[in-house]
């Protein structure tokens, strides 16, 4: 499985409920060193409940220009988390299930 | 003194390269049908190519990197991808017109029957993008195509009723002999034909051939504020000269000969001597273009290494796809199809395609992670906005036009 197949997969939550699906996935630059940077670092998944599309780099706040582009999409992407490695239960090509009692956390980026 | 020569022969250039097949047919065809009542599509058209090619033009200043490998890399693979296929079927099309309207220009130089100059002008066409320099290439083209202001002076030979001329441009009406939805498809295709999504990939693969810097970003300024609305101008010329000989004699443009008809009756043989010059300049130029065009979208979409700038060997793929780009022009075009139909459908089709190629430019020149300072300001993004509308709208009525009028027939 690359990581192409997890975007849009449907997410649920332990009991089965519908989350959203994957609308991307959240890396940290702070492993071991590489070629040019240190190696990156899965940090979880950002679910968005109304689209897979992308946020297009919008889930940066400080990016307010064109308007209204920026709360289009934002406004698409409403009510999406960004929930962490820990938290996911398990991965398939056909869904995500995400622990009980996961944290969601904001998917805003400064 | 040096800096300043660049400059006029940027600003040269960039008049003589605004034109291609697809401004020539369509306005000659406009001119001869509508007389000067489109020609405010034209000023519309022009003010939006400058928008956005200025926006490309600093985003491959700014970040050193050509537009579309920004968008590829900031919008992700589908977004990149929705913009690569529309953007490059588009020039696709474009790039055979271009050949099929060199054609036909050495036909009208030559007698020689089109058909036999197709694969002459694809192999011209390919031997330059292969061997000669960017900076060449794109001035030899450039300047030569300015002879096309020939356009520009058989209509003053032709001493035309300006009053009437400027009537037709001020108070625009439907001619009793056209309908309303003909009117309007002719005003995308003319908008379509002016905002070619290639001239914008082009300007900015072109600023990282030619290796642009935030210092050089007032003279790409310059080249399009200025360039570009002088080239529409002479666009409006082509129109002008169909609208005075053409329309009052019932000639409604089918074929390049008719294009060229008004000028040798304003400028005679020296004025048709210079038209076909400019008609094989502008093409070709067009031409080296559209193929360069098709070659950069791909490469940058799939990160092949890409440009003139490196030798062949070091960008294989880049050459070969323009190979093949070329083979399917010369495929189509050897089928018998009519180039300057091949033409008029191209520009709708252009006009069809630009919100996919116009938004995400317009993204990526407001991320401050690849532009630093230099991203759009406020007034720029307002007029982006008005124009994204605009562009929606003609793509939207392009396809309902195009059937219920028939194509324009």
């Amino acid at each position: 499985m690359i990581l192409g197949d997890l975007l849009g997969v449907d997410v649920h939550d332990d009991g089965g409920a519908r989350l959203g699906r994957v609308a991307d996935a959240r890396f940290v630059v702070d492993g071991g060193p590489g070629q040019l940077l240190a190696e990156a670092r899965l940090l979880g998944l950002v679910v968005s409940p109304h689209s897979a599309a992308s946020f297009l780099g919008y889930e940066r706040t400080g990016l307010r220009q064109p308007w209204p582009l920026p709360s289009i999409f934002r406004w698409r992407h409403r009510g999406s988390f960004l929930v962490l490695w820990e938290d996911i239960l398990m991965i398939g090509s056909s869904g995500v299930r995400l622990r009980e009692g996961f944290t969601a956390y904001s998917p805003a980026l400064d | 003194m040096k800096r300043l020569l660049g400059v006029a022969l940027g600003i040269l250039t960039a008049i003589g390269g605004f034109v291609d097949i697809g401004d020539l047919v369509t306005n000659a065809v406009v001119g001869s049908r509508f007389g000067l009542s489109l020609v405010w599509v034209v000023g519309v058209g022009v003010l939006g190519i400058c928008l956005f090619a200025n926006m490309s033009g600093r985003v491959a200043a700014a970040s050193g990197r050509a537009t579309f490998e920004v968008i590829r890399e900031r919008l992700g693979p589908r977004a990149g991808l929705a913009n690569l296929s529309a953007s490059f079927l588009i020039n696709l099309m474009t790039v055979t017109a271009e050949i099929g309207g060199v054609a036909l220009a050495l036909q009208l130089a030559s007698s020689v029957h089109y058909l036999l100059w197709i694969p002459v002008a694809a192999l011209a066409v390919w031997l330059v993008v292969w061997r000669v320099k960017f900076s060449i290439m794109e001035n030899v083209t450039g300047l030569l195509g300015l002879t096309l202001i020939v356009f520009a002076v058989a209509l003053f030979l032709l001493k035309p009723d300006w009053g009437s001329l400027a009537g037709q441009a001020l108070a625009p009406a439907v001619p009793a002999e056209e309908t309303v939805p003909t009117y309007w498809y002719y005003a995308i295709a003319l908008f379509g034909a002016a905002m070619t999504p290639y001239e914008v990939f082009f300007f900015s693969s072109g600023a990282v051939e030619e290796g642009w810097s935030i210092r050089d970003l007032v003279q790409s300024r310059v080249n399009v504020l200025v360039g570009f609305p002088l080239g529409g101008l002479l666009s409006v010329a082509i129109a002008g000269c169909a609208a005075v000989v053409l329309l009052p004699a019932g000639i409604a443009v089918t074929s390049l000969s008719q294009v060229v008809l008004p000028v040798a009756e304003g400028g005679g043989k020296v004025g048709l001597a210079f038209v076909l010059v400019g008609l094989v300049a502008a093409t070709f130029g067009a031409a080296l273009e559209t193929t360069l065009s098709s070659g950069y979208t791909l490469a940058q979409f799939f990160g092949w290494s890409w440009g003139k700038f490196r030798r062949p060997a070091q960008a294989a793929r880049f050459h070969l796809a323009m190979i093949i780009c070329l083979f399917i022009g010369l495929a189509v075009l050897a089928t018998g199809v009519d180039p300057v139909l091949v033409t008029e459908y191209s520009v709708v089709f252009s006009a069809i395609a630009l919100p996919l190629t116009y938004l995400p430019i317009l993204i990526v020149a407001n991320d401050p992670q690849y532009m630093g300072q230099h991203v759009n300001g406020r007034p720029v993004n307002v007029l982006a906005m008005v124009y994204l509308v605009i562009i929606l709208a003609a793509s939207l009525a392009a396809i309902p036009l195009m059937i219920v009028t028939g194509a324009g027939s």
